[in-house]
């Protein structure tokens, strides 16, 4: 068996895990009670909930990303790169045929991406408040996911990267439910929570003026 | 374990449902929340970074429920719940967050850091560790519903004399102030004092309305302990009120912790037994100038006036835009605060904080923002329609010197009504340069 098959099914068996971690986890939490809300409606909770996840979610909606506009672009930037990185993982038997366009856009995501995930690592060393509510394991996910993005960008061009590339991908994939990369799942709860909370007493959408 | 710890933890686990386990595992730690909170606007330092706050809580849970953090706790600042950890987060969630919710709509994960803030109070309280005088107001509410004799008497000779200043204000002898009356629509529950029973009183005369006045009173400090259980026994004095009387609708006081637990949670809690409306005295106010039940002189007052926005009435009740239409019906010089609405910042009296004589430097300093918020207006009248805001900008006032009226919503439209006599407090001695005196006929 030879070594780049080893780390293919290294990182497949990492995707396994990945996705097995997470349902676990989606599991575990959607069998906790979810309290059902008897109040009247003022709003409606679903379109708090289509607030939620696209208006709500522009970069202008919430002063904070108006006043953090670059870290906001910076981390969605960052996130593009990493699921555009699966994407490539997932599609990477077939490079051969990619167009040379589509495969040289692919690497300038995962790079942007990767220069991206660098410079959140870096801020979240030297930037005092982030430093101070970072963890062991914010250091370590930011790290390894921007190598994924690197490596993944280096593999689409070069095939002696593709070893390191399916080795850092199963990396990344078995750790996605163990440490704070699983806020991937809950970030869909939450968002729906938020919107549905605040969709169902008429905050969000904003509401019109009474008349 | 010792027992207030078993009790906190038993308490948490009591709590972790789909939305608290969400904000517990959600936070990625980005810091984006930071300038949203008021605590941090006036003092930026880590420990008032909602993130770092609810972090606090995060590493309990880590150390009982994650995988990994059982294994290497370091990784993940997981933590064994002991007593020094426990007072230090009760001591965070009761002066050091309001539960205001600006974090939540800051976040673009849209964590809930005041609902982990109330597990921790609700934790503080099972144990023990919860303010004092949180629990002694909650419970002496709960102990007056149990044998309202004790005080009714007193109670309704107050409101006689309230009666009597209201006709005088009204110029009406036929205006009443009905106690327990049978079959009325509209049940009002005011707060304690009479500022929150003489105004409304007016306007429900002169819209006249079929309503009669609750014995008690709408304040629930069961909500700021985080207790479900005192909670709901201090609400139920109003349920079964409404009930035996036969109500169709409750209209709560400017008050916001008590509307948007009446409004939001109560349902919830009596579902079955809760067959009425539930509506803020703000919402009623707008129904009556809307639907010209009450007649109001748009140039009454033509000082300048800026409103704010409670927390639990804006962004967590959704009463946003009625208040601001009842302005623009009476007043000339309306000033919006920026930022308002929903991204209003808080003033730092919510959360039971104004009933916290330990904690009022912290509060005065948290309410800096809000302070110069109000100064940059340029307003002289604010105008808020919660019981703690006006509080809380009552001390801010006094503190920074910024020299402005604080007004209930209620007070400026009865002033607008012009009346042939006017509410305390609002005699011609007290008006802005420029203003009509409030009189009928001036």
């Amino acid at each position: 068996m030879n070594i780049l098959l080893i780390s293919q099914l290294f990182a497949l068996a990492g995707l396994l895990a990945g996705v097995y971690g997470i349902y676990r986890r989606y599991l575990e939490t959607k069998h906790r009670a979810l309290p059902a809300d008897k109040s009247p409606l003022k709003g409606n909770p679903m379109h708090g909930v289509t607030y939620a996840f696209t208006v709500g979610m522009m970069p202008w909606a919430k002063e904070s990303t108006r006043i953090h506009m670059i870290a906001y672009l910076r981390g969605i930037g960052f996130h593009v790169g990493i699921f555009t990185a699966i994407g490539a993982l997932l599609i990477s038997p077939f490079w051969g045929f990619l167009p040379q366009p589509l495969a040289l856009f692919l690497v300038a995501v995962l790079s942007l991406g990767s220069l991206f995930g660098a410079a959140g690592g870096v801020m979240r060393i030297a930037e005092h408040n982030l430093r101070g509510i970072s963890l062991p394991d914010d250091h370590f996910a930011i790290w390894l996911t921007t190598l994924f993005m690197a490596v993944t960008a280096l593999g689409v061009q070069n095939e002696a990267m593709r070893v390191p590339m399916y080795i850092i991908a199963g990396m990344t994939l078995i750790y996605v439910p163990l440490g704070k990369i699983r806020h991937c799942l809950y970030f869909f709860f939450s968002r729906t929570f938020f919107g549905k909370f605040f969709g169902r007493r008429a905050v969000f959408p904003h509401p019109e003026p009474v008349k | 374990m010792t027992e207030t710890i078993e009790l906190a933890l038993k308490t948490l686990e009591s709590q972790l449902n789909q939305p608290l386990e969400t904000a517990l595992e959600a936070c990625a730690r980005c810091g984006i929340c930071a300038e949203a909170c008021h605590y941090y606007r006036a003092e930026p330092k880590v420990e008032h970074i909602p993130a770092y706050r609810s972090e606090q809580l995060r590493s309990v849970y880590r150390y009982e429920h994650d995988f990994l953090s059982r294994i290497f706790p370091t990784w993940t600042h997981a933590k064994k719940l002991d007593e020094t950890t426990l007072a230090k987060l009760s001591e965070m969630a009761y002066s050091q967050c309001t539960l205001c919710r600006r974090c939540t709509v800051n976040c673009p994960l849209g964590v809930d850091t005041p609902l982990m803030m109330r597990a921790i109070r609700a934790m503080a309280t099972a144990a023990g560790t919860a303010p004092e005088i949180l629990v002694m107001l909650a419970d002496s509410a709960i102990e007056k519903g149990k044998d309202p004799s004790f005080f009714k008497d007193m109670f309704l000779d107050q409101i006689r004399d309230m009666e009597v200043q209201m006709r005088d204000i009204m110029g009406d002898p036929n205006t009443t102030i009905p106690v327990e009356k049978q079959g009325a629509k509209i049940l009002y529950v005011p707060l304690a004092g009479a500022h929150t029973i003489l105004p409304p009183a007016i306007v429900f005369n002169a819209a006249k309305e079929d309503w009669t006045l609750s014995i008690f009173e709408a304040a629930n400090y069961g909500v700021f302990l985080a207790d479900v259980n005192r909670a709901k026994q201090v609400a139920k004095r109003i349920v079964d009120e409404a009930n035996r009387l036969g109500v169709k609708e409750i209209v709560i006081a400017e008050c916001g912790h008590a509307y948007a637990s009446y409004r939001w949670d109560v349902p919830n809690w009596f579902a079955g037994q809760f067959d009425f409306k539930v509506r803020s005295l703000i919402e009623v106010l707008a129904e009556y100038i809307r639907d010209g039940k009450i007649k109001v002189d748009p140039t009454t007052i033509s000082a300048g006036v800026t409103y704010h926005d409670s927390c639990n009435l804006a962004r967590n009740g959704g009463l946003i835009e009625e208040p601001r239409y009842v302005l623009s019906k009476i007043t000339t010089d309306f000033r919006e605060m920026t930022p308002n609405k929903a991204e209003a910042l808080c003033c730092g009296g919510g959360g039971g904080l104004v009933a916290l004589a330990e904690y009022t430097d912290r509060r005065l300093a948290a309410g800096k923002p809000k302070a110069d918020q109000i100064k940059k207006t340029g307003a002289k009248i604010v105008v808020a329609a919660c019981e703690n805001c006006r509080l809380q900008i009552g001390d801010l006032n006094e503190h920074y010197q910024l020299g402005v009226h604080i007004s209930a919503l209620t007070d400026l439209v009865v002033r607008a009504m012009r009346l042939p006599k006017p509410l305390p407090g609002h005699e011609a001695e007290h008006l802005f340069e420029g203003e009509k005196a409030p009189v009928l006929g001036d």
